[in-house]
């Protein structure tokens, strides 16, 4: 990269500080009225466009990188492993900046006691994007500190020497990383080098395997549910069944007199159980009689009354020319609506943690997405200081989100604290499903005006969701109020046809009884399932190609360039047909999300009355890619994930309990839905990476939906999508 | 209760005072094989399958007392990074695991189905391959499925001819 | 006569021939005075009624299906993750009803076990039926694997698998499944006498 872009970049950065900041904005905010909206809408528009920044530590390289003996070196990650591939590619793109061979290089977990921590956690398709730039710069300056301690050791100047594999050499004269460490009592930190050509690079851009893959292949014991402490004991929480439940009291005369029990711990919020085994923890936990205060017993149909654009408060997230009095006065206006149901994250590994809670410190093994977060909340309940709780992440069974709220961890360290022991506390399955923080339901409503050829004149779309972003740790209380609109919940929600003269989205929000929060892409799935549905609808009154017709109305800038590079690969590849053949149908549709623009094409039948997907042709441009394989990896799961999530799965409410509460009844796609071919084509139109795990969750839903009407003539407007 | 069984290959007795303990548990918090996950306690996810006497188990739904006497097979049985199994062998070749969670319950499943079926067919995958996978891994899964066929009846026509 | 009318033909001559056959039997047993006939029918009745109220229970008839797909719950919804009966009834070739199903009930999975585990043979298969043909069904050599009388009788009142409609133990979520209607004990005589009686098929 040149000092000219480089320069741009950290330009791009300070501005992100000054425009992003919410301090900054909480001033503005405090303006009249006649401004709120506008700002809000710049905020939503910048925020839906702009890259996150890594908001932890970039200029210590102690904390990140550690050289051992045997001339390999540790990379401590503050991004944490949840199948994402986020290991490998900071592996990648560390190893060819300091120089040495992939397998010299070892990613763990960075515990919160080194202070190599990131403020915002390990989400929202960051990591890659967010540390490209920060972990180059970190670990050539790591090389440069070692090659000048080199050069003191050989007795050369600096200039003299030559790296490779870790290997320093000089006029014949070598010497290892290991070795020239050795000893060194203090660093001094160089200004950050320039950086290596990418074209360069030996390990980046190159489908390099999973570095945690033999690790998971022989089971070894790297996840929160396997880690443990010598004299650890177990614990088991008691969990309400119901949504609202409020723990009052709870009767232990019972439990306490249960084999293997050593305590049960009542506190003011909660009440468990410390036992010698699991097992025995978990059969003294279902003896303690516990009674909840519950005001309301909910059903489905409350939470169907409430998710309905028109209620509440809107916020106009997206506006361009008129749409809104267009449609107002437009009497044959088209319109359309769309449901999305609750969903569970479901990951298998359950929530848990192993904590040990010592006179004034503590240390607590769990799978967390926001470290810090987590350090803190668990500081603060059990009365230490931050400092001294260690948090040590392990590898994740599955985050999607799940982990970015973790009372379990709080919970492991007050039972912990009680008995003066390390207790492991883990959900069972049932609580996993009941404690969940869900996606949530959404309904939108769509309208459109035709012109006389029929292209869009105007377009509007109006969601209704729970909350994702707000009530989360990682959002500050004020955001809500700051913003109006929960940027998780219209993620996706925005027009990306920027050549249609008049656009609007509008988000209504609701607050749900129980919590709902970030799931893998948030709304994009249901809201790119309502838009790309409806332009399917759109492009059939206009009678249109539906790909020309997206092609046609998407606008000249770099965005628009991008988006309809992608619709054109995933098009083309798949031989995009409009007709049904030989009993299937294609299905196409689009999304941006994260900067990265996705489209793919289904191909589809139906089979004993069920939808069977056949092909997913995906052609995606997440900018430069990093590891092309992981990058195909991220898009195949999203894929089959966005059609489970798409066509089976449903949370719902009965007699005050949020069901199903285990797979099966929880219906997921298993290994005969997942399509038999998947093509992922990818694209390269940028020279920074940008986000892969969350894009390739969008189109399926809409794909599946278009296909299945070209097929049936049946319009399917409601997820879990069922052909009847 | 004592009971006593083989691990791995390895002579084990374990003394346990509630037999019905899930063998999940004694493999898990007892023997510390923690390659064998726990997904759901209700055998409905397959996290937890191992192998008793060769067949198929989900662990956390079968009693610790019914393997007095009996063959148990963890994953950390199953292979070694020296000596993989082919389905290993193939979960390697494939890249497969995302976040890895439930793959050994899956690496499990199939081995004992490539015992039934040498070659087993898309649908017998569909079939018997019934576990869950959050990741959604089910595409390469299937891929090293076949790959692990190939690579075993490989290694087996190898040793005859040898 | 067209070949699908000949099931519905056969079974008219099976009619036939029980009603011929019992009235036969009862008219030439002079040992029985008319009091005691209609006694013994009633009481025939009543034990068939007693034996089909079980037969007909989601405990019984979940593994009797007529699609080849076990059944789960009160509901008798299809056995999740797609079970079927497989080649043996016992399940698919690797995922067998084994995997899951143990000898016995497991309280802490809520999975619900006995020995052999499985579905009843496809020629058992009793969903949708009537009680007249799930009797009929039962007491057929040829539909229920070349069982006697006796033979039945010990299926019905010996077979653990049978006899686990009565202690099905705990569901997932830790509840107490529903057992028959009648007690095994009275489901158990009830089917001693019936057999007793000649296994009688009752008129509606």
């Amino acid at each position: 990269m040149s000092d000219e872009k480089r320069a741009k970049k950290k330009l791009s950065r300070r501005k992100f500080l000054v425009r992003g900041g919410l301090g900054t904005l909480g001033v503005l905010a405090v303006g009249t009225y006649l401004f709120r909206n506008p700002i809000r809408r710049s905020l939503a528009d910048f925020a839906n466009t702009v890259e996150t920044p890594y908001l932890g530590d970039t200029k210590t390289p102690s904390i990140w990188f550690e050289v051992l003996n045997d001339n390999s070196v540790i990379l401590y990650s503050p991004k944490v492993e949840m199948g994402q591939g986020t290991f490998t590619g900071l592996a990648q793109i560390a190893a060819d900046e300091l120089e040495i061979d992939i397998d010299q290089i070892k990613v763990v977990n960075s515990p919160s006691i080194s202070g190599n921590m990131d403020d915002f956690g390990t989400g929202g398709s960051t990591s890659i994007s967010s540390l490209w730039q920060p972990l180059r710069e970190l670990a050539a300056t790591t090389r440069e500190m070692i090659k000048n301690e080199a050069a003191k050791k050989l007795g050369v100047e600096v200039a003299t020497l030559s790296v490779a594999n870790g290997i320093i050499s000089s006029d014949g004269k070598t010497m290892s990383y290991a070795e020239v460490v050795d000893g060194v009592k203090e660093w001094k930190v160089p200004k950050t080098p320039a950086l290596r050509e990418i074209k360069s690079y030996k390990f980046v851009g190159k489908p390099i395997p999973r570095v945690d893959l033999k690790a998971k292949v022989f089971g070894e014991h790297i996840f929160g549910m396997d880690a443990s402490m010598p004299d650890m004991l177990f614990g088991a929480v008691v969990r309400p069944s119901e949504i609202g439940a409020i723990f009052e009291d709870a009767d232990i005369a019972e439990a306490e007199k249960m084999p293997g029990v050593i305590k049960v711990v009542k506190e003011k919020d909660f009440v468990g159980v410390v036992a010698n085994s699991r097992m025995e923890a978990e059969n003294a936990k279902h003896a303690i009689k516990t009674t909840w205060k519950t005001d309301k017993v909910w059903q489905t149909k409350d939470i169907e009354d409430m998710i309905k654009v028109g209620q509440g408060t809107p916020i106009t997230i997206q506006k361009e020319g008129n749409a809104k009095s267009i449609l107002e006065d437009d009497q044959d206006k088209i319109t359309a609506e769309y449901h999305s149901p609750l969903g569970a994250h479901a990951q298998l590994e359950p929530n848990g943690a192993v904590a040990y809670v010592e006179e004034d410190k503590a240390t607590v093994m769990i799978s967390t997405q926001v470290v810090k977060i987590t350090r803190d909340e668990i500081a603060k309940r059990i009365g230490v200081s931050k400092d001294k709780v260690n948090v040590i992440p392990t590898f994740l069974g599955g985050g999607f989100g799940r982990r970015l709220h973790t009372p379990n961890g709080i919970q492991a360290a007050v039972l912990s604290k009680a008995v003066g022991k390390p207790v492991k506390c883990f959900l069972d399955r049932k609580e996993e499903f009941q404690h969940d923080t869900f996606r949530p339901p959404t309904h939108h409503v769509l309208k459109a005006k035709l012109r006389e050829n029929g292209m869009i004149e105007a377009i509007e779309h109006n969601v209704s969701s729970g909350d994702v972003a707000f009530g989360s740790p990682l959002l500050p209380g004020i955001a809500p109020a700051l913003m109006g609109a929960d940027l998780g919940a219209w993620r996706g929600g925005m027009i990306n046809y920027s050549a249609i003269p008049n656009y609007r989205a509008v988000s209504w929000r609701v607050k749900l009884p129980f919590a709902t929060s970030w799931w893998r892409s948030l709304g994009l799935l249901a809201n790119t399932f309502a838009i790309e549905s409806f332009m399917d609808e759109l492009a059939e009154k206009a009678g249109k190609d539906p790909v020309q017709y997206r092609l046609d109305q998407i606008g000249d800038d770099e965005r628009g360039f991008r988006l309809k590079e992608v619709i054109k690969a995933a098009a083309e590849k798949a031989g995009y047909k409009d007709k049904a053949e030989n009993g299937r149908a294609m299905g196409f549709a689009c999304s941006v999300d994260v900067n990265t623009p996705c489209a793919q094409v289904v191909e589809v039948s139906i089979e004993n009355e069920k939808i069977k997907v056949h092909k997913v042709t995906c052609a995606m441009d997440p900018g430069l890619v990093v590891n092309p394989d992981q990058v195909r990896a991220q898009c195949e799961g999203a894929i089959i994930m966005g059609m489970s999530a798409s066509m089976y799965e449903r949370m719902y409410v009965e007699d005050g309990q949020l069901r199903p509460i285990i797979y099966g009844p929880y219906r997921m796609a298993l290994m005969r839905h997942a399509p038999k071919e998947i093509d992922v084509v990818l694209l390269q139109n940028s020279e920074t990476p940008g986000g892969v795990g969350e894009p390739p969750l969008g189109p399926i839903g809409a794909a599946v939906a278009n296909a299945v009407y070209r097929l049936t003539g049946q319009r399917l407007r409601s997820m879990p999508l069922e052909a009847s | 209760m004592k009971i006593s069984f083989h691990i791995n290959n390895q002579p084990q007795t374990i003394t346990i005072e509630d037999q019905n303990t899930p063998l999940l548990w004694v493999v898990r918090d007892l023997l510390d094989l923690k390659g064998t996950k726990f997904g759901c306690g209700k055998a409905a996810c397959g996290a937890c399958t191992l192998h008793v006497e060769g067949q198929a188990v989900r662990s956390c739904s079968f009693p610790v007392h019914l393997v007095e006497g009996k063959k148990v097979t963890t994953i950390e049985g199953l292979g070694t990074p020296e000596d993989p199994h082919p389905v290993q062998q193939a979960w390697i070749e494939e890249i497969v695991p995302q976040c890895g969670y439930c793959q050994p319950g899956f690496m499990m499943a199939t081995a004992a189905l490539l015992e039934e079926i040498p070659n087993p067919t898309d649908d017998d995958i569909d079939n018997n391959i019934i576990n869950v996978c959050r990741c959604a891994t089910y595409y390469r899964m299937r891929k090293a499925i076949h790959r692990a066929a190939s690579i075993k009846n490989d290694s087996t026509t190898n040793s005859v001819n040898s | 006569m067209k070949r699908k009318d000949l099931p519905l033909l056969i079974l008219i001559f099976l009619v036939i021939g029980f009603v011929f056959s019992t009235s036969y039997s009862k008219s030439i047993d002079s040992s029985y005075s008319l009091v005691e006939i209609n006694k013994n029918v009633i009481s025939n009745k009543e034990n068939f009624t007693k034996i089909m109220s079980v037969l007909t229970h989601e405990r019984c008839l979940n593994c009797h299906p007529n699609d080849n797909i076990p059944k789960q719950g009160d509901d008798g919804h299809p056995h999740y993750f797609g079970m079927m009966r497989g080649k043996d009834d016992h399940g698919f070739e690797a995922t067998k009803c084994s995997t899951c199903h143990q000898a016995e009930n497991n309280k802490y999975s809520g999975v619900p076990g006995a020995p052999h585990w499985g579905l009843a043979p496809a020629s058992m298969g009793w969903q949708g039926l009537t009680h007249k043909e799930i009797a009929r069904s039962l007491i057929d050599k040829s539909k229920n694997g070349n069982r006697s009388h006796e033979d039945l009788v010990r299926h019905l009142t010996e077979d653990k698998l049978v006899l686990w409609a009565w202690e099905p133990g705990v569901d997932a979520e830790g509840n107490t499944r529903k057992v028959p209607p009648v007690s095994k004990e009275e489901f158990g005589t009830a089917v001693k006498q019936w057999f007793e009686d000649g296994a009688i098929i009752p008129e509606e």
